[in-house]
């Protein structure tokens, strides 16, 4: 019963997609019939939202000259702290590599619990999902927010906003790879009287690994990206020094910090791509 | 002689088509039967019903006399480590070697990790590395599944059976996608197996020729029923 439950709530969105399986098969009128409204809801949305986040083209015609001398001002970048940035990029780094791991660690259970060919028990599957959707739908940046004032600032809040955000999304992209394994080394694997558990070690995971690691490191990549602005709420790493460059307005200093993010994170999607095209 | 698996009065409907219908038969030890049918006639029900992967509506299963048709739980998951089991597609790990394929037949005698890391005791080692030369697979033990020519996985699957050590062998198709030379080695194993480790053998097939050569008894299959018991 829970099963079938969970499927009609995961199944709902993409149903949403389609336009039934009557108007897939035989385009027609009837087809763009039922579409028109859909066309005229996405355009009334579209232009509330356009409404709501106040686009201006005047305000930005106003505030480019203000763009412009803050841009010739940051010419030529300020290297003398470089040293200082480049190990505040390197915190960013450690920060993004020890918080996924740690993340890891939390989906790894999350995870056992919510593949559904591996079924370890169909009473928590349900609570599993719903905790990997809530972890993963609120930001790192929201949970950072939250401990740095839990244990103050610097990257070990920003360490636990990373692990604890991304723990949901690990799970959730582990379970669907899982979910892919083939059926019948399991079957085989249950018919010699074996558990769930040990089935899933000795049958399904050997299958999937790759996908599993190239997932992990997909994660790490990404945090090394998205964790450049956690600074800015004071969870450690170069946004740090970005925010205080800024409100400081030392343009040539935050030219120098952009310059170092981009080069870092260059590096390591480069990286994270070449150990990926490895695995697969 | 007592019968290792007797099944009687087995029934399976799907909707209000008769998958199997009143389905009864014994074999006994060392004994190679083939089901022999068009596809469609209720042989893969009858194999997934025996082996409860999908649960009869009717009729009893027993092994070695003790009743396994009526088992739930924990006690079905033991009880299923008795029948060895061969599927049409193998079904392998892919990314394992032959050896710790086989070891799937002693999957719930090792402890977590043992599975997890590939490190398995030197006693089951040797164990399953004996059921690999029965096989004609020795020197194959240490290459990975998916390496294998097709009669080589089904034999490392043969082999994966033994080592539950059953006395029952069910194959549901097991050389439907081999070539006929691997085929016939194929039967041709399974049947000495019966012959010499005293295996009780239900072989799905629905090629006639090679029922006739290798089965010791035929049990003809239309529209999920029996055609007639013995031929």
């Amino acid at each position: 019963m829970a099963d079938r439950i969970e499927d009609v709530a995961v199944d709902r969105p993409r149903d949403g997609n389609n336009t039934g399986p009557s108007g897939a098969t035989e385009p027609g009128p009837r087809q763009a019939r039922a579409f028109l409204p859909l066309v005229v809801l996405g355009i009334a949305f579209y232009l509330l939202c356009l409404h709501v986040s106040e686009v201006s083209l005047s305000r930005l015609v106003e505030g480019l000259p203000r763009l412009w001398t803050w841009l010739a001002r940051s010419w030529p970048p300020d290297l003398s702290e470089l040293d200082v940035l480049i190990r505040r990029g390197l915190e960013t780094v450690a920060m993004a590599t020890i918080g996924v791991s740690f993340g890891a660690i939390i989906a790894a259970p999350i995870c056992l619990l919510s593949a559904r060919n591996i079924g370890i028990s169909p009473i928590a599957a349900l609570p599993a999902r719903w905790l990997l959707n809530g972890l993963r739908g609120i930001d790192s940046f929201v949970f950072a927010l939250i401990f740095v004032a839990a244990v103050g600032l610097g990257p070990f809040a920003g360490v636990l906003g990373i692990a604890v955000h991304t723990a949901g999304s690990i799970a959730k992209l582990w379970a669907e790879a899982i979910e892919t394994a083939e059926n019948g080394p399991v079957e085989a694997a249950r018919m010699s009287g074996a558990g769930r558990l040990k089935v899933f070690f000795h049958a399904q995971l050997p299958d999937v690994l790759p996908q599993l690691a190239s997932i992990l490191l997909y994660m790490w990549e990404f945090n090394v990206r998205a964790s450049t602005v956690l600074g800015i709420v004071g969870a450690g790493g170069i946004g740090q020094e970005l925010k205080n460059s800024v409100d400081l307005l030392l343009f040539d200093r935050v030219l120098t910090i952009l310059l170092v993010i981009l080069v870092m994170v260059t590096l390591i999607d480069q990286l994270s791509a070449w150990l990926r095209r490895r695995l697969s | 002689m007592t019968p290792v698996l007797a099944v009687a009065g087995l029934t399976k409907r799907f909707g209000g088509l008769d998958a199997l219908d009143n389905v009864s038969f014994d074999i006994a030890a060392g004994e190679f039967v083939a089901v022999l049918g068009p596809s469609g006639s209720g042989k893969s029900t009858l194999f997934r019903c025996i082996t409860r992967l999908i649960e009869p509506d009717a009729g009893s299963i027993e092994i070695d006399r003790v009743a396994f048709g009526s088992l739930k739980g924990r006690a079905l998951r033991q009880a299923r480590g008795r029948i060895g089991v061969v599927f049409q597609q193998f079904n392998l790990v892919r990314r394992r070697t032959a050896l710790a394929n086989v070891m799937t037949g002693a999957l719930p005698r090792l402890p977590l990790w043992r599975i997890a890391s590939g490190l398995y005791p030197e006693g089951l080692t040797a164990k399953a590395e004996t059921a690999l030369a029965s096989v004609g697979l020795a020197s194959q033990r240490y290459q990975r599944a998916d390496t294998l020519s097709g009669g080589q996985q089904q034999r490392v699957a043969i082999a994966r059976a033994l080592m539950q050590e059953t006395r029952i062998l069910l194959a549901d198709e097991p050389v439907a996608s081999l070539d006929p030379h691997a085929a016939r080695l194929v039967l041709g194993l399974m049947r000495e197996m019966a012959k010499s480790k005293g295996l009780a053998i239900l072989c799905t097939l629905h090629q006639p020729e090679l029922a006739a050569e290798f089965a010791d008894r035929i049990l003809l299959m239309r529209s999920g029923r029996l055609a007639a018991p013995d031929a």
